[in-house]
């Protein structure tokens, strides 16, 4: 009673004191994020100068009573502070940026999280908001261009896993991917996750990876995902839907320029030029096969909780069709997050994904490449839906028939999550045990029709595509994998002193099986499409197979501040794996910061809000290769006859490194986090300097091993990456436009400084060309070494004058290429242009990689523009060295530039045989830039939506990959590596595509 | 005090975490799942005949124009590189087989690096199974004769290795991957040392095997006779004459062996292990369709071309050249049993070339080529296949009586013995259905062969041999099918990607 009065007294003084002082009026609005718009509940509002304040409720509410000349004062942890002049207003929304680089900023380090400004590694960090901005499936594919030394390869492809390469490529054979942990599991194929889920992606590109031990070499990518908060539930559908076209096609030769072509390189065909097989114009097969493809993603979440439980859930369908014709994937996920506090000291919780896919893929390596190399003078189909004859003209099947006569199906489930338990006996220590599980089960079912090479499929009978039978092949593959964690963590101040002490093990089991049967003569209704219903016997093949592996590890860390200012870490992991025949690897690191701003000296700066210096060095490790590689094992059942009675052999043949160890990575790192004028322009600048030695690597062996694949795997190899990153970004406002401007750039010395034995790595086939890319000292990783071309014979005095040339046939004509005589068998030019006369001619590794980001918010208007790029590196265009046959067809631009005698160019062959050695002809520049994502958004005035009971609505129309300047004539400068040294030749990659959507957020 | 209660439970904490971990510390010990570990055989009875079993097996090696013994990149070398055959196919197909019939192939060619890699795995096989057998605790005989077979085919895999590149590197036990960049393994060994060896293996083989009958459970083995038969040959090509007949001849008096009556029936599935064969590439059929050479068939069948129209029967080449045709005398059998001739069009009268089977080509203007291999065609029609058009169950003839007696006679006649190779040369003419003749010259000797044996991957590297007993052979022999002899083209050059990863240390041909 007492009470209630006080509080009524208080508020007739409150009220009295300020009628005293002006007109107050009561005010209202509504905080949101800048950045996705979500109301932002407990921000402080304070009218400034005075005692006067108030919180947001759970819709990001406010109502605060103040004069109509005040200012009033927004205020929220991670966010920047925003003062706002009232201006005689009764409405006020605000819109509330999330300062990134603030202070209090939390960041995942592995088994805990840490403050930013106590980190003393290099982290990068990307919010969910930022990632959700763009319409793809991976959330690695938004990372592209948003954290320095990150480099994302993507592709086209429907459901393909971008590659990432942090601070460059430090590992060939035990993949050069970092390590993926979601929510605890420990992952390598992220294609599960739905963007809309996570949180913050945070990025540990340092030496800090060393609590993750004999993973972390590469870096690792802590994703984490939404949990509820306590408050009422809250609904959001986010939807998009749009289409993907190609983008930077690639335009053929036409029917005239082929013709024309062909007149030099294979005059003896140009008669076979005659209908049927032939027709008279021209056949882009490109569009042939080529379509533009849906994309659509739907998601739907509810989160909320109460004191003692909050719980996320979520669900997603996405669908990407891809560009190739009968190519489509669709992807349902679900995902429930549930937190329960059983006592004040104990914590239960659940973090659980339930993916579910449907792909129908494309067989790139067969088709696409026949799509590129299919003439352009023989039809794709006629009218009759018969098929032009491709094999008889060229010998390569016709892409179009195959695709069609090709139904292959992959359907993967997968269940991602874990299960802890957090108990804190006293206030200090927490006690966690966490089981971490990923599971899938996967159908691959691929079903290859039967037709002959007659009149009723061709329009001329006749060549080598034909398929005898139908065949079924039926694949059930399943992986079950878990992570048992139990971690201890005991956290004490003691005055100043902060110190946070982490000990604990993992236990990991990886246990795969696969399941294969294959049959002839399966109908082909689909309904029938099950082994039984083919030849029990003919052809009729099963197999099964499967890997178990395991790991233990032990790890503890120590992180250690003094006043906020001076910063200490370490940590230490005991790696076993059963991989190596030697099982326990042992990796530590060293970290120290200062925090130069919290000195006395710069503390009340008005120009420097944070400076910080911070160094790092650590060793990690790499065991990212197959079960088994140090045992030597047998070859069972190969067939032979004595006396036309079937008997089955077996051979010893896979030659095995029985010393085969982890690789290891040592990796210092030195950086500056830097804030000015109220953290408006902020910043990071780090160098480092990370060598991977014992690095695990398919050697090549000298055939006389009798290797079947004449393959090895061994610690071969040592490479070193160093470079700078420089990250920076300025966030203000110009009256009601906020504005974001933010970039970064990442320098980057790939090199190889050492392989055992001394064996130069060859990488990179194509064709007759043999192995273009070479791995050896002094040298980045796949570097491409081929003749030097230095021009055209242009007339028979320059080919007299010209050295001898021993290439395999190809021999010195007008209108070939002449190559340069740099070298011979004594080390110096012998008159003679042969295999000792390549050179070094760059690699796909690249110098420079960075990106730059635009923001712009004005009133409920959003634009944003992610750009992307990188620079210093080549590409080898392989689609144009292989000729896999003399009729392959050529790119427009070749057949335009090519010398002819009334062309006489310097540059161009008159004809590519299919006998032309590599050269650095057909090297080009992988430089680009692309605007990665273009995304206008509008937000509906809340007041508008009050009515209808919604909290917001956003529209937005967005472009992924808006254009991209480049310079190289093939398709994309982004590829996709079949192995790291092979990077850079590029022979059959799906085709990049420009993406447009539109799409809607709503909240309820 | 209190810090020090929560210190001690700390510790007592970690300590049993610690604990829980380290008593699965044995686990980590993982066997590879599914997989058969070298450890495990050893004490299996059968191993030793299972793994001599798999280097026969080395004979289907290798997917499309991958690792190759006896397949269809071997033909290229045998008889594309030779005067009997032409690569034939469309112009623009396959233009390293294209260079090597040219003979302008260097180091980058990939079917000498596909047949140096098949062959070296075959040897590795080999020297596999022979160093399990040296271990293996079992009755002599059984253990001698399995390690004949061994060698046997060891040596015929460096007798072909030695002919088509000379000296190389001599490996008679599997090296441990360590030592692969050491000069013992990668540095040449001389001609003369691989024929030595080869020498010692087959000698030990002649010795241990047995005489196995065609109609044995053991046919498709290696047999004494085989042993005996390319001793002979091996001999022949060292100019050891004595020696050479004495091995050939010792095959003849075995009496195991004879001429099958029908020439043109020896190519053909109902011939398969005939009393003149003496050691052939066996075939068949197996649930997974794939127990036969890859591609030695369909790769040399009648292609489409023109017109085309018709469902061909393969890739087209290996095409039996002019020369070849003329080298035939009127009325040899040999001659239709050994090419399938295209026909001209004739109008509406038109036949095409109807093979022994029933198939029929039709005539030249929807035909790729004017000539095909009779010797590689497989019927799909008239004998049995599973499906597989690219591992049709061909079997492949490597030694076979006729040539014992074609080596039986070249060695008698430099021996002084022109009444022996009279009578034997005469068999095979008598059963070509050409004129006998009397004691032969060693260019009558030489024309049987090259009739006999044509298409049969034997001619360029019996062209080489003869060029080196009588110079000037081979350029003529090439002048004849326009081509250009240079004698750096008696051996094949070495592959550059093998030469790339010896560090140097293997070095080139003359025609590389």
């Amino acid at each position: 009673m007492k009470r209630i009065f006080t509080r009524i007294v208080f508020l007739a003084l409150l009220f009295l004191s300020s009628f005293a002082l002006a007109q107050n009026g009561t005010i209202t609005g509504k905080v949101i994020d800048a950045t996705d718009k979500q109301p932002l509940p407990g921000v402080t509002v304070k009218l400034s100068g005075s005692a006067t304040g108030t919180q947001t409720d759970a819709q990001g509410n406010y109502t605060i009573s103040a004069p109509a000349n005040g200012t009033l004062t927004f205020s929220y942890i991670g966010y920047a502070n925003q003062d706002v002049t009232i201006n005689n207003r009764t409405t006020i929304d605000v819109n509330l940026a999330a300062s990134n680089k603030s202070l209090e900023q939390v960041v995942v380090i592995g088994y805990g999280t840490q403050r930013k400004r106590d980190v003393t590694g290099s982290i990068g960090n990307v919010s969910g908001a930022e990632l959700t901005k763009q319409p793809v499936q991976t959330p690695t594919q938004a990372l592209q261009g948003k954290v320095a030394g990150v480099q994302v390869l993507g592709s086209g492809q429907p459901n393909a896993q971008p590659q990432l390469r942090i601070r460059g490529t430090g590992s060939v054979l035990g993949g050069a991917n970092p390590l993926y942990v979601v929510d605890g599991v420990l992952t390598d194929d992220i294609r599960n996750i739905n963007n809309n889920d996570i949180v913050s992606i945070d990025v540990l590109k340092d030496a800090s990876a060393a609590i993750y031990g004999v993973r972390g070499a590469n870096g690792v990518v802590i994703i984490t995902t939404r949990k509820g908060k306590n408050g009422p539930p809250v609904i959001r559908y986010d939807a998009n839907a749009g289409f993907r076209e190609l983008s930077n096609r690639v335009q053929m030769a036409n029917r005239d320029q082929y013709i024309n072509y062909l007149r030099d390189a294979s005059p003896n065909d140009v008669a076979r030029d005659v209908a049927p097989l032939t027709t008279p114009g021209t056949t882009d097969w490109y569009d042939a096969v080529l379509r533009k493809g849906l994309q659509m993603s739907h998601n739907l979440s509810l989160a909320g909780g109460s004191e003692k439980t909050t719980y996320f859930f979520s669900a997603n369908a996405f669908t990407d069709d891809g560009l190739i014709k009968t190519n489509s994937f669709d992807r349902y996920s679900f995902r429930s997050n549930i937190d329960v506090k059983i006592t004040d000291n104990l914590t239960f919780g659940t973090q659980m994904s339930l993916t579910r896919s449907n792909e129908r893929p494309v067989p790139l390596s067969g088709v696409y490449s026949n799509v590129y190399r299919a003439a352009p003078i023989i039809p794709a189909q006629d009218e009759n839906g018969r098929y032009g004859n491709t094999s008889i003209w060229g010998n390569l099947g016709n892409p179009l028939l195959s695709l069609n006569k090709t139904n292959n199906q992959t359907i993967n489930n997968r269940v991602q999550g874990n299960v802890y338990l957090e108990y804190k006996p006293i206030k200090s220590l927490t006690l966690r045990t966490a089981l971490n599980a990923d599971a899938y089960w996967n159908k691959q079912r691929n079903y290859n029709a039967k037709f002959a090479a007659d009149g009723n499929i061709f329009t001329v009978a006749g060549g080598q595509q034909f398929s005898n039978f139908s065949t079924l092949f039926i694949q059930n593959d399943q992986s079950f994998w878990t992570v048992w964690d139990n971690t201890a963590t005991w956290q004490q101040s003691f005055g100043q002193h902060n110190l946070t002490v982490l000990g604990g093990f993992t236990q990991e089991y990886i246990k795969t099986d696969l399941f294969s049967g294959s049959r002839r003569d399966v109908p082909e209704d689909p309904d029938l499409w099950y082994l039984n219903t083919g030849n029990p016997d003919v052809g009729a093949v099963y197999a099964n197979s499967g890997t178990l592996f395991r790991r233990l590890s032990y790890l503890g860390r120590i992180n250690y501040s003094y006043a906020g200012k001076y910063l200490f870490n370490t940590s230490f992991r005991a790696d076993g794996s059963s991989r190596f025949s030697k099982k326990y690897g042992y990796f530590s690191t060293f970290g120290a910061g200062w925090v130069i701003s919290q000195e006395d000296f710069l503390r009340d700066s008005k120009v420097i809000s944070n400076l910080k210096l911070r160094g790092s060095w650590g060793q990690l490790g790499n065991d990212n290769i197959a079960q088994g590689l140090f045992i030597t094992t047998v070859q069972p059942n190969l067939p032979y006859f004595y006396n036309n009675s079937l008997t089955l052999g077996s051979a010893i043949q896979d030659i095995k490194d029985p010393n085969l160890k982890w690789e290891k990575t040592t990796q210092f790192d030195f950086g500056i986090e830097y804030g000015f004028l109220n953290n408006k322009l902020t910043g990071e600048i780090d160098y480092y300097n990370k060598k991977v030695v014992d690095a695990l690597t398919n050697v090549t062996l000298p055939a006389i091993l009798g290797d079947p694949d004449a393959l090895f795997v061994t610690n071969a190899a040592s490479y070193r990456n160093s470079g700078v990153e420089f990250a920076i970004k300025w966030s203000d406002k110009i009256g009601k436009l906020n504005y974001t401007i933010g970039g970064n750039i990442n320098y980057n010395k790939n090199e190889v400084v050492g392989l055992n034995g001394g064996q130069a790595l060859l990488g990179g086939s194509i064709g007759n060309q043999g192995n273009i890319t070479r791995t050896d000292n002094g040298q980045p990783i796949a570097s491409y070494y081929v003749l030097q071309q230095t021009g055209i014979f242009q007339n028979q005095q320059q080919i007299d004058a010209a050295p001898s040339y021993n290439l395999g046939g190809y021999g010195k004509s007008i209108g070939g290429m002449v190559y340069a005589d740099v070298s011979g068998p004594a080390g110096v030019p012998d008159g003679v242009v042969d295999s000792y006369d390549r050179v070094y001619a760059g690699s796909y590794q690249p110098k420079y990689y960075g990106g730059f980001n635009i923001g712009l918010d004005y009133e409920n208007w959003d634009l944003s523009a992610d750009f992307y790029g990188n620079w210093g590196n080549q590409i080898y265009n392989g689609r144009k060295a292989f000729r896999a046959n003399a009729l392959d067809n050529i790119q427009a631009d070749y057949a335009n530039n090519r010398w002819t005698p009334t062309n006489a160019s310097n540059t161009d062959p008159r004809t590519i045989p299919q006998n032309m050695p590599a050269s650095t002809y057909f090297v080009e520049s992988g430089a680009f830039l692309r605007l990665n994502n273009l995304t206008l958004g509008y937000t509906f005035p809340a007041e508008m939506l009050k009515r209808i009971k919604i909290n917001k609505i956003r529209v937005f129309a967005a472009s992924q990959n808006f254009f991209t300047a480049k310079r190289y004539s093939g398709f994309t400068p982004e590829l996709i590596p079949a192995d790291v040294i092979s990077s850079g030749v590029d022979l059959n990659g799906y085709p990049t595509t420009r993406t447009f959507t539109f799409g809607l957020n709503v909240e309820f | 005090m209190k810090s020090l209660y929560k210190f001690s439970t700390i510790t007592a904490m970690t300590a049993l975490l610690v604990g829980t971990g380290y008593s699965c510390k044995n686990s980590l010990d993982v066997n590879p799942q599914g997989e058969i570990t070298e450890a495990q055989i050893i004490s299996d009875p059968n191993v030793a005949s299972n793994l001599v079993t798999g280097i026969y097996n080395i004979f289907f090696a290798g997917d499309a124009f991958g690792n190759d013994v006896r397949g269809f990149q071997f033909t290229v070398l045998g008889d594309i590189a030779s005067d009997d055959a032409d690569k034939g196919s469309t112009a623009s197909d396959y233009g390293d087989a294209n260079t090597i019939d040219q003979l302008t192939a260097n180091g980058n060619n990939g079917v000498v690096n596909n047949i140096w890699k098949g062959y070296y795995q075959a040897i590795a096989r080999a020297n596999q199974a022979l160093s399990q057998l040296q271990n293996a605790q079992f009755d002599a005989t059984v253990k001698n004769r399995l390690i004949g077979e061994a060698r046997f085919l060891r040596a015929m895999f460096y007798f072909n290795l030695v002919r088509i590149f000379g000296g190389v590197p001599l490996l008679d036990r599997v090296p441990a991957a360590s030592e692969a960049n050491s000069p013992q393994f990668q540095t040449r060994a001389t001609a003369e040392d691989i024929y030595k060896f080869v020498i010692a293996d087959l000698t030990f083989a002649a010795e241990n095997l047995p005489v196995i009958a065609n109609n044995s459970a053991d046919v498709g083995r290696a047999s004494k006779g085989a042993a005996q038969a390319l001793l002979s040959k091996v001999y022949l090509y060292n100019k050891d004459y004595t020696n050479a007949y004495a091995m050939s001849d010792a095959v003849i008096k075995s009496n195991n062996y004879s001429l099958l009556a029908d020439y043109t029936l020896l190519f053909r599935q109902v011939s398969n292990n005939s009393k003149e064969s003496i050691f052939e590439i066996q075939a068949g059929q197996n649930l997974a369709c794939n127990a036969a050479i890859d591609r030695f068939t369909v790769a040399q069948g009648p292609r489409a071309g023109g017109k085309n129209g018709w469902v061909d029967r393969g890739y087209g080449f290996n095409n039996p050249s002019q020369s070849l045709v003329n080298e035939f005398e009127a009325g040899d059998v040999r001659k239709n049993a050994t090419i399938i001739t295209i026909n001209p069009s004739n109008g509406a009268n038109s036949v095409g070339t109807v093979l022994y089977d029933g198939f029929r080509i039709p005539t030249q203007d929807s035909v790729q080529n004017q000539r095909y291999n009779y010797k590689a065609y497989y019927s799909r029609q008239a004998e049995p296949n599973c499906g597989n058009f690219d591992r049709l169950p061909k079997h492949v003839m490597v030694i076979r009586y006729a040539e014992v007696l074609l080596i039986h006679a070249e060695a008698a006649l430099q021996t002084g013995q022109g009444g022996i190779a009279q009578s034997d040369i005469n068999q095979l003419r008598t059963r070509a259905k050409v004129p006998t003749i009397g004691i032969p010259t060693l260019q009558q000797i030489w024309h049987e062969r090259r009739v006999e044996l044509a298409m049969e991957q034997d001619r360029f590297f019996d062209l080489v041999r003869q060029d080196a007993v009588q110079p000037g052979r081979a350029a003529a022999a090439f002048a004849a099918d326009g081509k250009t002899w240079n004698a750096n083209r008696a051996l094949f050059p070495i592959p550059q990607q093998q030469i790339d990863l010896s560090g140097g240390l293997l070095k080139p041909n003359p025609s590389n």
